[in-house]
């Protein structure tokens, strides 16, 4: 699966369908960049839970 | 949109099927893959602590570079060593 | 279409452009409709239809420009081509037409007969043939690799079953392609013959190969030859299509120098076209139902004709009992050449025929296993100078590969494997009657023969099956 920013939400959809696999993904909240290091753990944590059901397939 | 006529019996459908996915990720081994822009490391760093937490055994890898598909050889290794990979952060 | 006469024309057609002041007449006296295939604006003076896209014309059956029909109630009461006043005045029941025209002039081709034109425009406005679903492919996605990650292929890539070469390969036969060729195990899967069709498209087949690959499934599919049984087996047998009688010149098989070898088109597709019907309608793959230990090379596809270059007997089809273009399907486990570089009689060259034949696929295993031995020329020659037939080649090893019991039981010559208690006090023959086929092909030059060795025979075995190739043209 993947992680990507909301941003990269249509491009991530058209990739999969163009090479015809479903993969799972998970997107965080954009920006990434000039955030800070506290800020990324957190979005980490709270995409922890996605990512899991995501690589899983449970609904979690 | 190019359509190819199906030459099985149809007992399967068409989608491509993924790999079955474990049940849990404890005692498994994930490859965290860094595809090299800037801060993702980070995220997979905490990523990182939280699957250990959770009993799986975390490998890390890196893309070269962003802008271009993973190389063969860094698919091969990934594929032989993980059973699970995710793939940050795009954005 | 209204009612009333309906011209079709081109303007690259001199006849079309000499008959437009015809047109105009008529378009005054009733109704006209003009339809025109190249030029929207041709003929001018007139209320034109544009065909360009051909679509009317081919729903008409147009072959000729201009053609000049009549429908009434919406159905064609006459019709003419080309030009001639005769024929145009008795047809519109109008006279004194093209006054200025010569008598008669020919027209030119429809533009819907034009090379690749027709294939195309059935495709698109004829009924849909095809009962098969379609797989979309994704835009990046490589029609090669998509049937390699679909699981379609053996192993080599297949060429990509599109919905037109699948039609053009139904033309082949003139089955229907919803008619139930076989049931194809292990799924025991209703295969129709346009299923049959798309894996002969992916092998790489032409459509003229088409009745070959249906009559091979055909027989492979029935009780006597137990394709499930011989996929399921680990002994590494395969079927082998043995073709004969005058389909083999007309599709240009290989039954002479190489014939188990590579590189003849219709050899190496149409066996390879059963193969890929059995796993893709049967769902019998390697690691699933096909259990083949080893498995061997031509498991991929093994399909030969016999040689019409002086045979010294009869085709094999023939001798068993189906004369003309016919198949016979055996159940092959490899090749294994048998060298004879001296033998001037066929007393002599039996007996190196029987050397091999007797040690496959173990010197103490008898009657469980059948064979198929293909004679090349040069030693076709030795049989013939000799006046041997078939029957008698036969008949001679049966005889040299009777052997006393004893020495075929288990644990005889130090070796565990072999009969069974119960043969010992009696002479035991190596095949069972009929367990040992003879055909005949290769190259004129080379003293070698090859043995075939075959599967089990008998109840949970494989019969071979001999089947007409003529009803599935």
């Amino acid at each position: 699966m993947f992680l990507a920013s909301s941003e990269f939400a249509d491009a991530a959809l058209a990739q999969t369908r163009a090479v015809g696999l479903a993969v799972p993904y998970v997107l965080v909240p954009h920006p990434i960049q000039d955030r800070t290091d506290e800020e990324l753990t957190s979005l980490a944590d709270q995409a922890y839970a996605a990512v899991l059901a995501a690589v899983t397939g449970n609904p979690g | 949109m190019r359509a190819l006529v199906d030459p099985t019996s149809e007992q399967q459908s068409v989608e491509r099927q993924l790999n079955p996915r474990p049940s849990s990720l404890s005692g498994r081994t994930v490859g965290l893959l860094d595809i090299s822009k800037a801060r993702g490391d980070v995220v997979l760093d905490r990523l990182a602590q939280r699957l250990e937490g959770d009993g799986a055994t975390v490998l890390r890898y890196t893309k070269p570079t962003f802008t271009k598909p993973a190389p063969v050889d860094l698919r091969h290794e990934i594929s032989v060593q993980c059973e699970v990979v995710i793939e940050a952060l795009a954005d | 279409m209204r009612d009333g006469w309906v011209a079709i024309v081109k303007q690259d057609c001199p006849t079309c452009v000499l008959v437009a002041p015809v047109l105009r007449q008529l378009a005054e006296i009733g109704p006209l409709t003009v339809l025109s295939q190249d030029d929207p604006a041709f003929p001018p003076g007139l209320e034109v239809v544009d065909d360009r896209e051909l679509e009317q014309s081919w729903r008409l059956s147009v072959e000729t420009v201009p053609t000049l029909l009549h429908l009434k109630d919406g159905v064609e009461t006459a019709r003419t081509v080309g030009w001639s006043r005769g024929q145009w005045e008795t047809m519109t029941s109008v006279t004194g037409l093209g006054p200025d025209l010569p008598d008669h002039r020919p027209g030119c081709g429809s533009r819907t007969v034009e090379w690749g034109v027709e294939a195309d425009l059935e495709r698109r406005y004829g009924d849909r043939v095809l009962t098969s679903r379609t797989v979309e492919l994704a835009d990046l996605e490589d029609e090669v690799e998509a049937a390699y990650d679909r699981g379609w292929t053996d192993g080599l890539p297949v060429v990509a079953p599109t919905e037109a070469r699948v039609l053009a390969m139904l033309k082949g036969t003139s089955h229907a392609p919803d008619e139930v060729v076989a049931t194809v195990p292990p799924d025991l899967v209703p295969c129709t013959v346009e299923k049959v069709a798309v894996n002969a498209v992916m092998a790489g087949c032409l459509p003229e190969h088409l009745p070959v690959v249906l009559a091979a499934v055909a027989a492979a599919c029935t009780d006597a030859f137990n394709m499930h049984g011989l996929l399921a087996t680990t002994f590494p047998a395969g079927p082998v299509v043995v073709v004969d009688g005058p389909i083999v010149a007309r599709l240009r098989m290989n039954g002479d120098g190489n014939a188990l070898g590579q590189g003849n088109r219709a050899n190496a597709t149409i066996g390879r076209a059963l193969q890929l019907v059995v796993r893709n309608i049967g769902g019998g793959r390697p690691g699933g139902v096909d259990r083949a230990t080893q498995g061997q090379p031509g498991k991929l596809s093994f399909c030969f004709a016999e040689s019409t270059d002086e045979p010294p007997f009869a085709p094999l089809a023939e001798r068993r009992g189906v004369p003309g273009s016919a198949l016979t399907l055996f159940p092959g486990s490899g090749t294994v050449p048998v060298v004879d570089q001296l033998s001037r009689t066929p007393e002599s060259l039996a007996r190196s025929l029987a050397a091999v034949l007797r040690v496959l696929p173990h010197p103490k295993l008898a009657i469980a296993f059948d064979a198929l031995l293909v004679i090349s020329p040069e030693h076709g020659r030795v049989l013939r100078e000799g006046g041997w037939d078939a029957e008698r080649l036969v008949a001679e090893l049966d005889a040299l590969l009777t052997v006393p019991g004893a020495e075929l039981s288990r644990g005889v010559g130090g070796m565990t494997e072999g009969m069974p208690p119960g043969f010992e006090s009696v002479p035991v023959p190596k095949f069972r009657p009929g367990g040992l086929l003879l055909a005949y092909a290769g190259g004129r030059a080379g003293l070698f023969s090859t043995v075939v060795p075959g599967w089990v025979n008998g109840p949970g075995g494989s019969e071979p099956v001999t089947v007409s190739i003529e009803e599935w043209a």
